[in-house]
């Protein structure tokens, strides 16, 4: 089995997997479905002010894990449904923040800036097809950039990498995201803290559970999904109903739109003028996103403030400037915050680190599921026999271009007609979400312990917000700190019980050294 | 926030650290840092909660010694959102309590009617016993929150309660035959 | 030993003729709830679901899995062990939970405080290395190890880390033990040249069939079945050996009329290789391997006991 061999079989996973259905005698795969119904709810939940991707993700995840079953066979279509949320809510994001001024995702906070102006010019509907040409330019560019790279770099962290510089490698990211998420390195460090220090709880090596203070609820460890969704969506649960309880602001979306012009296709003149700037706004966020714990929303600020900075510079001073309606400060916005989408599962991939929200739920999909453990292994390219793990990871790149292509041929119609999201009233919809979230985690785990964890890890999400410490550090670090841990010992048995294993060879001593070096930076920066 | 809130912010995640690193990591775990097995020095099951520790207590520091300029958008009405966040949270813990408890309730009240002793354990599963709790403490957990946001009990409040219970129901008990509802794993 | 077994198996088939007019009557009270001790998805976790299924599907029995993971088992063993014993709650694990683990725990509980239901399937459990490392027996490594080549040898369970040093112990080198989670992973950890050579349950089947891997010395008492060859731990000098099984198990003071009633309904799943449990016994574990009734009790307090020495030997 060759390369093409596992791109091939990994095609073939997504197409002639299990059938759905059959459509005038030819069947459909039901990977094929998942990842088309995940585009279309994605959409629906960025276009709806307070949902976002990840709630859909989190609510979504046990339903089709109860659907699909513990089976390799339940890989492709569940998280091929997943990364078709991830990429229908970053379009849908842009609805009402063009319509109404109300941004759907935080990522499309920018795209106000000039889809506001826009839309209060009747040109609301244009807006919305530059919002979707360059969202969907720019993910269809990190995707190829993701498959590109990926497998590359698994193949030289398993050929050059040993475990004391595997370990290096997982310190060097996880202070990173400290260092750089959110907040401050010293807020970043503190989440980071916690989150290992949580994932240790009930865990380690030795027959008793530590730090369980001996008692039968804290010995089995926290459950991850009470951990990242206690922090992340009751966290925000918790902020936005407080926030709308505080402002009691204006309901959202009664702004009178003016008289729209008609709708009609973007111009060729239009497009070409456009691309540019599409371009390098995907250059951008594909950088961004393949480096772990920077999100869509930086992405997009970076995108939008280097265009607008071009756009101050090269272009007449008749020119309709950024802030009031420029079709380029979308284009800059969304090319951007879409690129992160596909380059941020490089190193979920490629090293099993996660960069972002989107990544955390692909690796507790593959964690419930079993059977794909994402890092340097999946991409061993046996020969004689063939490797699942591989032929999965080729099937997710087919379900990435099969949600582009969705988001290429009806994505924007789609997208177009769900203005009316906008209206839906968080105070009344969020509840609803937390309970779902919270019977989700039951169903799961069984017992209410559960629940109660998630309902504290919600308290602590909701403080963090509160102080202006960003949760991510916390779940990354989670979800890593088993894996730090095991990767410390094991090198440490390894080389023989060496105590200065992370330094003896010169890769994991630079590892170790920019690890340092990246929260001393930081602080110098911002403290 | 202001100097004096990341400040004090920094402080009490560092105590909170030492703490940890002092009383409860050397209390609660019982290989050591290091510890010898098999004749060799092996990583002990205390050291890695340690380093988080230190993680913390490294933020902590930095906030305490350098809490940096105050933030721009500190207008935030703290008070009023965490009073909010408090009451929002004693409803949906309440609703989940009586979640636990209805269910069984109710057995024992139709059993002392009835003259019969069932165990609800073995009922956990059946029609109508196991829907009893999720449905009042679902509707409590979700009909609270939004009756607090609009500062009033209504009727509307309790139809999305009841409606996104019933929901949840048809997602994921009547498809599924081997899930439970909370609190049916319990039991 | 072995003949103590004999003597016990035989015992257990009689008590279990006995039992099974009474067992074909017994249906339980109420929903089973199965603890399974496994991370789901893998090969355990599958083998109890799909046996799970069947025995809804032949006897209505309404199963209800989940997943109770941890600390070799113990952590499921903590929950079972004040169950009720109606039959309503049973569990799944492997041996080494109630033998080594428990008596390395020392945490209060033993195997007098369950019912062992009846084994399922045993473990190919070798000694394995990348066949590209030139070596053909564990012979080989050991001599690699005394040129000076430090040798890291992967092992998914503190038991196994035990037999590995003591192996070492017996052969006169020292291995550097590298604990990893799961038999998978010491597969990868071989595969990515971060391990020589590990310990691996049965998933190197298809690697040795393929010439990638190679059994170098099979850790039970009796030769690996698809490399006779190989010379087993007590031919190396180790006096202990990996033997175990998987095994359904519920606390103690289940009556015998639920065991048997559980155990013979299992059996009969295990055995037929058209089930879809049976065939995953055949295709991964070699065949399904039934003890039960008195002779599992009797397996499980030997193995206990013999743990013991275990340690011991392992602290010296």
């Amino acid at each position: 089995m060759d390369a093409l061999g596992y791109v091939w079989l990994g095609i073939l996973a997504v197409f002639q997997g299990p059938e759905a259905f059959a459509l005038l005698g030819v069947g459909v795969s039901v990977t094929l479905v998942m990842v088309c119904a995940g585009f279309l709810l994605g959409i629906v939940a960025g276009a709806t002010p307070g949902l976002g991707g990840p709630i859909a993700m989190a609510i979504s995840l046990p339903i089709l894990i109860s659907a699909f079953g513990f089976t390799p066979d339940a890989l492709l279509p569940v998280m091929g449904f997943l990364i078709g949320i991830m990429k229908g809510a970053t379009i849908g994001g842009a609805v009402p923040a063009i319509l109404f001024n109300t941004p759907g995702t935080p990522d499309s906070y920018m795209t106000t800036l000039d889809g506001y102006p826009m839309a209060m010019k009747g040109q609301a509907r244009r807006a919305l097809r530059i919002a979707h040409l360059s969202s969907a330019s720019g993910d269809t560019f990190s995707d190829i950039v993701l498959i590109l790279c990926a497998p590359f770099l698994a193949l030289m962290v398993e050929a050059y990498l040993d475990l004391p510089e595997k370990t290096a490698l997982l310190i060097l990211s996880l202070s990173f995201i400290a260092a750089v998420v959110g907040g401050s390195p010293g807020k970043g460090l503190i989440s980071a803290g916690l989150g290992l220090l949580a994932v240790y709880v009930g865990t380690g090596e030795d027959f008793y559970p530590r730090l369980s203070m001996g008692t039968q609820t804290l010995n089995r460890g926290f459950p991850i999904a009470a951990a990242v969704l206690g922090v992340l969506i009751l966290g925000t649960v918790f902020h936005q109903m407080a926030q709308g309880h505080a402002d009691r602001l204006r309901p959202s979306g009664d702004a009178k739109t003016p008289d729209q012009d008609a709708d009609r296709a973007l111009s060729w003149p239009e497009v070409r003028a456009l691309m540019p700037t599409i371009l390098r706004s995907s250059v951008i966020g594909t950088v961004i996103g393949a480096l772990p714990g920077i999100g869509s929303t930086l992405a997009a600020t970076i995108g939008y403030t280097s265009a607008k900075a071009r756009h101050d510079r090269h272009s007449p001073p008749d020119a309709t400037a950024f802030g009031t309606g420029a079709p380029r400060g979308i284009a800059a916005t969304e090319a951007a915050n879409s690129s992160v989408s596909g380059a941020n599962l490089i190193p979920v991939l490629s090293l099993g680190i996660p960069g972002n929200t989107a990544a955390v739920f692909l690796i507790l999909a593959a964690e419930s599921i079993g059977g794909f453990n994402p890092g340097p292994s999946v991409f061993r390219f046996t020969t004689d026999q063939v490797n699942p793990e591989l032929v999965i990871a080729f099937g997710l790149f087919t379900c990435m271009f099969v949600a582009n292509l969705m988001n290429w041929t009806v994505g924007g119609v789609f997208m177009r007609s769900m203005g009316f999201l906008a209206r839906v009233p968080r105070h009344r919809l969020l509840p609803v979400v937390l309970v779902l979230t919270l019977t989700a985690i039951y169903v799961q785990e069984t017992r209410m312990e559960a629940v109660w964890f998630t309902l504290g890890f919600g308290v602590l999400g909701f403080g963090m917000r509160l102080v202006g410490m960003s949760p991510l550090p916390f779940v990354i670090a989670f979800i890593l700190g088993a894996k730090l841990e095991d990767s410390a010992r094991q090198s440490f048995s390894a080389t023989g019980g060496d105590p200065w294993f992370l330094f003896t060879s010169p890769v994991a001593a630079v590892f170790m050294a920019l690890s340092v070096l990246v929260v001393v930076l930081g602080a110098r920066r911002r403290p | 926030m202001s100097r004096t809130g990341t400040r004090a912010l920094g402080l009490i995640c560092a105590s909170f650290a030492v703490l940890c690193i002092t009383v409860w990591i050397p209390l609660d775990t019982d290989t050591g840092l290091i510890e010898k097995v098999r004749r060799r020095v092996e990583i002990g099951d205390a050291l890695a909660p340690t380093v988080a520790a230190v993680f913390v207590l490294m933020g902590g520091l930095l906030l305490a010694l350098a809490p940096g300029p105050t933030e721009a958008e500190d207008r935030a009405p703290w008070r009023g959102t965490l009073g909010f966040g408090v009451a929002m949270l004693a409803m949906i813990v309440a609703g989940f309590a009586v979640m636990l408890v209805a269910g069984p309730m109710a057995l024992a009240l139709a059993d002392t009617v009835q003259g019969s002793a069932r165990e609800y354990r073995l009922l956990r599963a059946d029609t109508p016993w196991k829907y009893i709790g999720f449905v009042l403490g679902g509707v409590i957990a979700i009909s609270g929150p939004i009756c607090l946001a609009e500062r009033a009990v209504t009727i509307r409040a309790l139809l999305i309660g009841a409606g996104a219970v019933a929901g949840m129901i048809a997602l994921f008990d009547l498809p599924f035959d081997d899930l439970l509802l909370p609190p049916n794993g319990d039991y | 030993m072995k003949d103590i077994f004999k003597t016990l198996l035989g015992a257990a088939a009689v008590a279990l003729a006995a039992t099974t007019t009474l067992a074909a009557d017994w249906t339980p009270p109420g929903p089973i709830k199965l603890m399974i001790a496994f991370r789901a998805g893998g090969g355990a976790d599958t083998q109890a679901r799909l046996i799970a299924e069947e025995l809804e599907k032949r006897h209505g029995w309404k199963i209800i899995p989940e997943q109770v993971t941890g600390k070799g088992g113990l952590n499921l063993a903590a929950v079972l062990k004040d169950a009720p014993a109606d039959g309503t709650v049973i569990g799944m694990a492997v041996t080494e939970t109630f033998g080594y683990n428990m008596a390395a725990a020392d945490a209060g509980m033993k195997p007098g405080d369950f019912t062992g239901i009846t084994t399922t399937a045993g473990f190919q459990m070798g000694v394995v290395s990348l066949s590209s490392k030139g070596w053909t027996t564990i012979g080989d490594a050991v001599a690699a190890a005394k040129g000076g080549e430090a040798l890291r040898f992967g092992a998914m369970s503190p038991r196994l880390a035990d037999l590995a040093y003591l192996l070492g112990k017996a052969q006169g080198v020292t291995f550097n033990i590298v604990e990893v989670r799961g038999g998978k992973a010491v597969m990868d950890g071989v595969n990515a040249g971060d391990l020589d050579l590990g310990f691996m349950a049965g998933i190197q089947s298809k690697g040795v069939a393929a010439g990638d891997l190679v059994n170098l010395a099979s850790a039970l008492s009796v030769p690996l079945n698809q490399t006779p060859d190989a010379p087993t731990f007590a031919d190396l000098g180790v006096d202990f050996n990996s033997d175990g099984q998987f095994l359904f198990a519920g606390p103690a003071g289940m009556s015998a009329e639920a065991q048997a009633a559980m155990s013979a309904a299992i059996a009969e799943i295990i055995s037929d290789p058209d089930t879809g449990a049976g065939a995953l016994i055949a295709k991964a574990f070699g065949g399904p391997l039934i003890v039960s009734g008195a002779a599992l009790q009797a397996q499980l307090a030997a193995d206990f006991d013999a743990s013991g020495a275990l340690l011991a030997a392992a602290s010296e």
